[in-house]
């Protein structure tokens, strides 16, 4: 049976975010929103500083806290290991977002339209995007998805609800990687299925010393770091980004 | 019997009131003022939660933890766990006096019984208040329940089941008081009879009627323990929370709902005894007997906060001890250390009286919202820290700070539930009536 | 969707109440979802391959589109410059298509220049005419007082070559502010065009002078493309000695990071070469063969010519022969000529840097000794001298050690830092060797090797550019000099100064140190002319006409797609039509050379695109009929063979020549060797031009740099007071280029806000915290002069505590998006003497204080 697991290469990521780009425009994510994170970290003192880059998806863990905690059951699991939302079941209690140690929740705190990097209802534009909030809004977004045909793809649905990463659920349905596994510009991210013992993906999994983040936790996650070390209690965030939404 | 119904007939155009105890039906001005007052801020509570709803819960201090370094958890949560607290206190002593017979506890059941339904109501409408989309959440949370979800025992058996039952007991309890009184023909007469519903306190029902307490009671016990058990697990279980992960929040939940709901009970007991002039029922001995429960519960409570902070700066990890610090001595220390000082200051008190014998209701009272004061600032800790403080991976540390939404839908709530007792008060009995009851004035 | 996003905004405008009900039933229950309405919607998706716009490299890509509507770019496998992927400013750029912000129709001018601008909508006939006119007439007195100015060009032979020929105009580009300084002094001394970079395939040891690794590109490329072939090198061992006063820019990428103090590059090059010498890690044969270390060098710095000639010591001969002639010249020694002493270039050199020690370079650049003479002594080893290896079925020598230095060049010294750099790499003779010193992708011989033999230094009246003048006998073309020389054309004997200037896709006001001088300048044009998709600074501050161009969406080319090592070409097609009524600039050079009268016949438009195509019969375009852009770009792809035109382009994406051949990537290899220059270790006409500047009577500012020899001196911000005790510099980051992308909301999320890099001990010594307001106070050690900006502490323990670092791509108030996000360095930096190289290239170095507000 497939099982989906992303690698980030932490030897070859230059931390410059191309992937949340990639996953914003692909998953049509409001401002603020960032499925795929990149941590650009510091740690130690002059002149032994040290930086390092961090790339954080949903961890798609096989024992997801939040699909444990979803009280109807719109947080769930996959047969091929994906962890998705069905933003037309999801209630927005956010209990999902409170089990995460990962902190890859985000919630629709306001209707999407008004959170889409500007105001494109300009009577010049009509024409030619048919008032689509935003511009470059994909319907295949608004599809069901996969052999359950629910649905989970993309984001910017309602506002009151819980989104996060789906591994380009929609993508990874039509045989294609997620958004940012495909942009990368250094393919510090690789995806695949590593129930295929001879797929890349597998054979990079056991060619390289790897770990999972926060392992202790027991969360199984699905993506892999490969290289470098888990993130240190010293180390800390540098160019923060704009994540605050406010109104 | 039937000489008081023969009366009650011949005296057709007899003005409601005077005939009824409890000043049920009498129209006071206090009682006026009141009511007056809580509509209006239950008003307010209804249009902040709309206005909510129409802009979504970006109008409170909610956000997301990570990235937006925030906390998607805020006072709505906090309150939740105090109402369903309180309710627990109630439905607790009601069950208790009726299952060991505390007859000169009895005054205290229905009250109890009306603060655990009433608080019930709060709660479910503080998880609406919550919800991004309360209108899926009444339907799914029943379509799609999942009983795995910690949730599902503080949210769907709570509101169900819980819900469901207090409400039946209180009935069955107001029934027999209903039927009493609607063998006066007043202008509530109609209402009574339809409350009795035909039940008509003759001494079969009655010895009925006691057994099915009785069952309902013994039923509702265990019902109550899982509930609240689930209330400390939706916390407690959560292994990427530092500060929640912890064997220790059911119990201490359920102590610091005994506190707080008890204290609420003595603030009602006080009202109702001034209001309802039942100065003879509700005498010291209640009293007394509420006060040395609540010392009681205050100090188990202390040791549980002792025990679970010692855990945590000794015990944790790195990131547990962020959210220790936080609250003991960074930005939350303020409302730490306040709740800290309430329950100290109560247990003082609350110690002072039960050795003095000497019992004060006024100190009482403030003892009572004292403790509930810092019942609410440790419901708000266990909720906010944990999220602004305790992420795991290396995010910004966070905040929260709630808005007037907030604090207006939890004021709305406050003030429903008063104004909902207001109106019971001056409809059934709030204090049930003894046995071979004489309902006219003498 | 429509309706349904319609339904429920009115439904919210209106009450709660209502709302919580369409909610319900609209946007949230499962009864009715989006989805439902949407899928009504036919779908057709199809893909347009094209290029990137929005950097400098032009990476290929997919546009996904619905119904003819972008709705993502995707990087193209099939382009070896980014092979599928993209960087996160490729990715945003889809947003800019759509922005309403653009310039939608062209504008002309209400209000008076130099100040915020104010608008009227015109028609594009109206405004063409209007510039044609203000064009034609000053070409009718000297066409080259129009001025075409570019910042990025990405369509060099419609533009800079062919528009700028057909009107005669003068031209200027952004080098000055880039790495022209570097350019010449590699044109200078290998005769290439470009600055240093390594051969990552087989490179071992790489010194990251000043290398931005994990934001920016370096030589040739803008970024992507150099990163992919250093994590590749690094996981067969390359290793990378990281040269800079921060080490954020090779993030985790250094081996080791040497925190060199800014503005002394030069001198830690000097003593590098110094150790190699003193280990012996010389390359004897490269060094007499292909450089000229042989000739003679008299005590007057000249070279011994008989008949112009240079003159070698042949060993056979025992005396002096023509270079060309001489079958055993001597690389080392001092000879006695007719009573006369003669040094070799080579011995001359020795002499020179022998004391520029490892513990003499310690106190200048704040370098432990024993660490340059490691670093020296580690290069040298690991250029394994006298190795070879075969590539591709070639032999070469193989010197796989070398320096990837780009925006090095970027202060005073930078000409000669540059030089002195590419002479390290000259000592092991690894330039042109498998692993070693690479500059261009090609061999081919810039002409300034020849022009820089003999520096031409004129009497004045000098143009505005001050070609050939005795102040920059080697000339970047600098605006920032045109606009001082507009301001007090006297001070720098000119006579005629611009009148019509022509502005394309550049942001002078908001990216070219220093504001003031273009502030003054800029005004007095006569009449100046925009092409742009935004209204950016420039153009809201001095432009009388704004031409709206699109963005990604239209026609350019042809476009190189090489990595350097494989040989492609890629063109970039438009994925929807120009948004508003914008157009691709193809076209409007098309209709502004028909309008000013120069498009059709000899010497016309068209006939300068057929030249700078080459475009030869039966591609040629008729010198008659006005083409499309994209019957020109299909006439060239047939030119080169491709029958079905730029169809093939549209179906395909990239033409692939394959891999490059050895023999042309390798100047050992190349025939004749390193495309038959003679590198020139030793700057005779460098020398020459000194003392004719000297003659001609310019200041010691200009000349004091044209030395045979790179030579030492403390940059001249060192002379500011000791109260500015900071080094500001500048930095590039990933998700910023130029000021384009100050324009995108999704670039400005990850960009929020300016700040000031600086060390947390150095911070916390003057009482300031981290994220405090600050003011960065800047000093003009020449003219006394100091300039303050606002802006916040980012405490970060990856820079020197003497140095502070901002980004650029701030101070832009032109869009909705860039507007209150902080000040550029830029405001506070200088220009002109002291603040720029001898070769009127910037320097983005200057002393500073940092005070709380």
């Amino acid at each position: 049976m497939t099982k989906y697991q992303m690698i980030v290469d932490l030897d070859r990521c230059q931390g410059c975010r191309a992937c949340m780009e990639a996953c914003k425009i692909e998953n049509n994510t409001t401002e603020g929103t960032f499925w795929m994170y990149v941590f650009r970290l510091e740690e130690g003192v002059y002149p032994d500083a040290k930086l390092s880059f961090l790339p954080r998806p949903c961890q798609h863990c096989e024992d997801a806290p939040c699909v444990k905690v979803c009280p109807v059951g719109a947080r769930f699991k996959r047969d091929d290991g994906l962890t998705l939302t069905d933003y037309e079941r999801c209630i927005g209690c956010r209990y999902c977002e409170l089990a995460c140690p990962y902190g890859v929740n985000y919630f629709n705190w306001e209707k999407p339209e008004d959170r889409t990097y500007g105001d494109w209802s300009d009577p010049d534009l009509e024409p030619i995007t048919g008032g689509l909030n935003p511009p470059w809004s994909n319907p295949a977004l608004a599809e069901p998805q996969g052999p359950e045909q629910r649905m989970t793809a993309g984001g910017g649905h309602h506002k009151g609800v819980m989104e996060k990463c789906t591994f380009c659920v929609h993508r990874v349905d039509r045989g294609e990687v997620p958004a940012c596994v495909e942009t990368c510009p250094v393919e510090a991210l690789r995806f695949g299925d590593v129930d295929d013992e001879g797929s890349p993906i597998s054979r990079y999994i056991r060619e390289h010393d790897h770990f999972r983040l926060l392992d202790d936790l027991g969360t199984k996650p699905s993506v892999v770091y490969v290289g470098g070390q888990p993130p240190s209690d010293e180390a800390h965030e540098i160019e923060l980004v704009k994540a605050r939404v406010e109104r | 019997m039937t000489t008081t119904l023969g009366d009650a007939g011949t005296t057709p155009t007899r003005a409601t009131g005077p005939g009824l105890p409890q000043g049920i039906g009498k129209l006071t001005r206090g009682w006026t003022l009141f009511m007056a007052v809580t509509l209006a801020a239950s008003l307010f509570g209804v249009y902040a939660f709309f206005y909510q709803q129409a802009n979504g819960e970006i109008v409170t201090g909610m956000r997301d933890v990570g990235t937006m370094r925030g906390a998607p958890w805020g006072l709505y949560i906090a309150f939740l766990v105090y109402f369903v607290g309180v309710s627990f206190a109630g439905i607790t002593i009601a069950a208790l006096i009726r299952l060991f017979n505390l007859e000169r506890l009895r005054p205290l059941a229905r009250m109890a019984e009306l603060l655990t339904v009433v608080s019930l109501v709060l709660g479910t409408l503080a998880i609406l208040a919550d919800l991004g989309q309360p209108v899926r959440g009444v339907i799914n949370l029943f379509r799609y329940a999942r009983p795995q979800s910690p949730f599902f025992g503080t949210f769907t058996l709570v509101i169900a089941g819980y819900l469901f039952a207090s409400v039946v007991y209180l009935y069955l309890g107001s029934r027999r008081d209903a039927a009493i009184m609607a063998k006066e023909s007043t202008r509530l007469q109609g209402l009574h009879r339809f409350v009795a519903a035909g039940y008509k306190d003759t001494a079969a029902e009655r010895g009925r009627h006691e057994t099915a307490t009785f069952w309902l009671a013994l039923a509702i016990v265990p019902m109550l323990v899982v509930a609240h058990s689930t209330l400390g697990f939706v916390f407690g279980l959560q292994i990427g929370r530092p500060g929640w992960f912890s064997a220790l929040q059911a119990p201490a939940f359920v102590v610091l709902a005994g506190v707080s709901g008890i204290g609420l009970l003595i603030v009602l007991a006080a009202v109702v005894r001034r209001a309802c002039g039942e100065q003879e029922s509700l005498d010291e001995y209640v009293f007394s007997w509420l006060g040395r429960l609540l010392a009681v519960l205050t100090i188990t409570y202390l040791y549980f906060v002792v025990t679970e902070v010692l855990t945590a700066t000794y015990g944790g990890g790195g990131r547990e001890n962020d959210v220790t610090d936080a609250m003991l001595s960074g930005r939350y220390a303020w409302i730490f250390w306040g709740s800290m000082a309430l329950f100290g200051a109560s247990l003082v008190g609350l110690l002072i009286q039960i050795l003095t014998k000497r019992w004060s209701i006024g100190a009482l009272v403030a003892i009572g919202l004292a403790v509930n004061l810092a019942a609410v600032g440790k419901r708000f800790l266990i909720v906010v820290p944990s999220q602004t403080d305790g992420m795991l991976l290396p995010y910004e540390t966070g905040s929260y700070s709630p808005t007037w939404v907030e604090y207006g839908v939890v004021i709305g709530l406050i003030a429903m539930g008063a104004a909902a007792i207001g109106i019971f008060m001056k409809l059934i009995p709030i204090v049930e009536l003894p046995e071979e009851a004489d309902t006219r004035v003498t | 969707m429509v309706t349904r996003r319609g339904f429920v905004g009115g439904a919210a405008a209106s009450t709660a109440g209502v709302y919580v009900g369409s909610d319900l039933l609209f946007g949230g229950s499962e009864i009715l979802s989006p989805a439902t309405a949407n899928s009504l919607a036919a779908v057709a998706e199809d893909v347009v391959r094209t290029t990137c716009w929005i950097g400098k490299q032009d990476c290929g890509m997919l546009a996904r589109r619905v119904n003819g509507r972008v709705v993502k770019f995707d990087g193209d496998p099939a382009n070896p410059r980014n092979v599928g992927t993209l960087c996160p400013k490729g990715q945003a750029q889809i947003v800019s298509i759509y922005d309403p912000n653009r310039v939608k129709t062209p504008l002309v001018r209400t209000n008076a220049k130099g100040v915020s601008g104010e608008w009227r909508k015109a028609s594009w006939a109206e405004a063409l005419t209007m510039v044609a006119d203000q064009v034609n007439e000053v070409r009718s007195r000297n066409p080259k007082m129009v001025l075409w100015q570019k910042g990025r060009s990405k369509a060099k032979s419609f533009y800079d070559d062919a528009f700028v020929k057909a009107i005669g105009s003068s031209k200027l580009g952004h080098g000055a502010y880039c790495s022209d300084a570097g350019y010449r002094a590699l044109e200078y001394t290998l005769g290439l065009h470009g600055v240093i970079h390594p051969d990552f395939e087989h490179t071992n040891y790489l010194l990251g002078w000043g290398w931005n690794i994990t934001n920016a590109g370096g030589n040739k490329f803008c970024w992507l493309t150099w990163p992919r072939q250093m994590v590749a090198a690094r996981e067969r061992g390359l290793k990378i000695v990281h040269i800079d006063p921060r080490l954020r820019s090779a993030g985790p990428f250094a081996d080791t990071w040497v925190s060199i103090r800014p503005g002394t590059d030069l001198a830690l090059a000097l003593a590098l070469s110094n150790v190699l010498i003193e280990d012996g890690n010389i390359d004897v044969d490269y060094l007499t063969k292909y450089t000229n270390a042989p000739y003679l060098v008299g005590d007057d710095g000249l070279f011994l010519r008989v008949d112009e000639l240079p003159q070698v010591w042949d060993q056979a001969a025992g005396g002096p022969v023509v270079a060309a002639d001489a079958t055993t010249p001597a690389l080392e020694g001092t000879y006695e000529i007719d009573g006369e002493s003669y040094k070799t270039g080579f011995t001359t050199w020795k002499d020179h840097v022998a004391g520029y020690t490892p513990e003499w370079a310690e106190d200048i650049c704040d370098i432990p000794a024993d660490r340059i003479r490691t670093i020296g002594h580690d290069f040298g080893e690991a250029a394994s001298i006298g190795s070879t290896t075969v590539v591709d079925g070639v032999e070469v020598p193989l010197r796989p050690a070398a320096i990837m230095a780009y925006h090095m060049a970027q202060q005073e010294l930078g000409f000669q830092a540059l030089r002195a750099m590419t002479m390290v790499n000259m000592m092991v003779g690894s330039v042109g060797a498998a692993g070693g010193a690479f500059s261009d992708f090609t061999w081919k011989i810039h002409k300034n090797y020849e022009a820089f033999e003999k520096l031409a230094v004129e009497d004045p009246p000098y143009d505005f550019l001050l070609n050939h003048s005795k102040y920059f006998p080697i000339n970047t073309g600098f605006p920032a000099i045109l606009a001082k020389v507009m301001n007090d054309p006297d001070k720098y004997e000119v006579e005629d100064v611009p009148e019509v200037a022509i502005l394309h896709m550049v942001n002078p006001l908001a990216s070219f140190p220093s504001q003031p001088e273009f502030l003054e300048s800029y005004p007095k044009f006569k009449f100046v002319a925009v092409i742009s998709p935004w209204l950016n600074e420039t153009a809201d501050y001095f432009a009388d006409v704004v031409l709206p161009a699109a963005t990604v969406e239209k026609y350019e080319g042809p476009i190189s797609a090489t990595d350097q090592y494989i040989d492609a070409t890629t063109m970039r097609i438009p994925a929807m039509d120009p948004l508003f009524e914008s157009k691709g600039e193809i076209d409007i050079y098309l209709d502004l050379t028909e309008e000013i009268g120069v498009l059709y016949g000899e010497d016309g438009y068209l006939a300068q695109v057929n030249a700078a195509l080459k475009l030869e019969e039966p591609f040629a375009l008729p010198l008659d009929t006005k083409p499309t852009p994209r019957e020109i770009l299909d006439r060239w792809s047939k030119a080169q063979g491709l029958d079905k035109g730029i169809e093939y382009f549209e179906e395909n994406g990239v033409l692939l020549k394959g891999r490059i051949d050895a023999a042309k990537r390798y100047g050992y290899a190349t025939d004749p060797p390193f495309g038959g220059a003679l590198h020139r270790l030793y700057g005779e006409s460098l020398l020459k031009a000194q003392s004719e500047m000297k003659a001609k009577g310019a200041e010691e500012t200009y000349w004091r740099d044209y030395t045979a020899l790179p030579t030492w001196r403390a940059p001249t911000m060192e002379e500011s007071p000791a109260e500015y005790d900071q080094y500001l510099i500048s930095y590039h980051q990933v998700e910023n280029k130029q000021s384009r992308t100050g324009f995108v909301p999704l670039l400005a999320e990850l960009t929020p806000r300016q700040h000031l890099d600086m060390n947390p001990a150095a911070a916390r010594a003057k009482g300031l915290d981290d994220g405090q307001e600050v003011t960065v106070e800047s000093h003009n050690a020449v003219t006394g002069e100091t300039r303050r900006i606002t802006t916040h502490i980012a405490y970060t323990e990856s820079i020197r505590p003497d140095t502070v670092a901002m980004p650029h791509h701030f101070g832009l108030w032109s869009h909705p998006t860039s507007r209150g996000r902080g000040p550029s360095p830029n405001e506070i930096y200088f220009t002109g003497e002291g603040y720029m190289t001898n070769t009127a290239d910037q320097s983005f170095h200057v002393k500073v204080k940092v005070e709380s507000t």
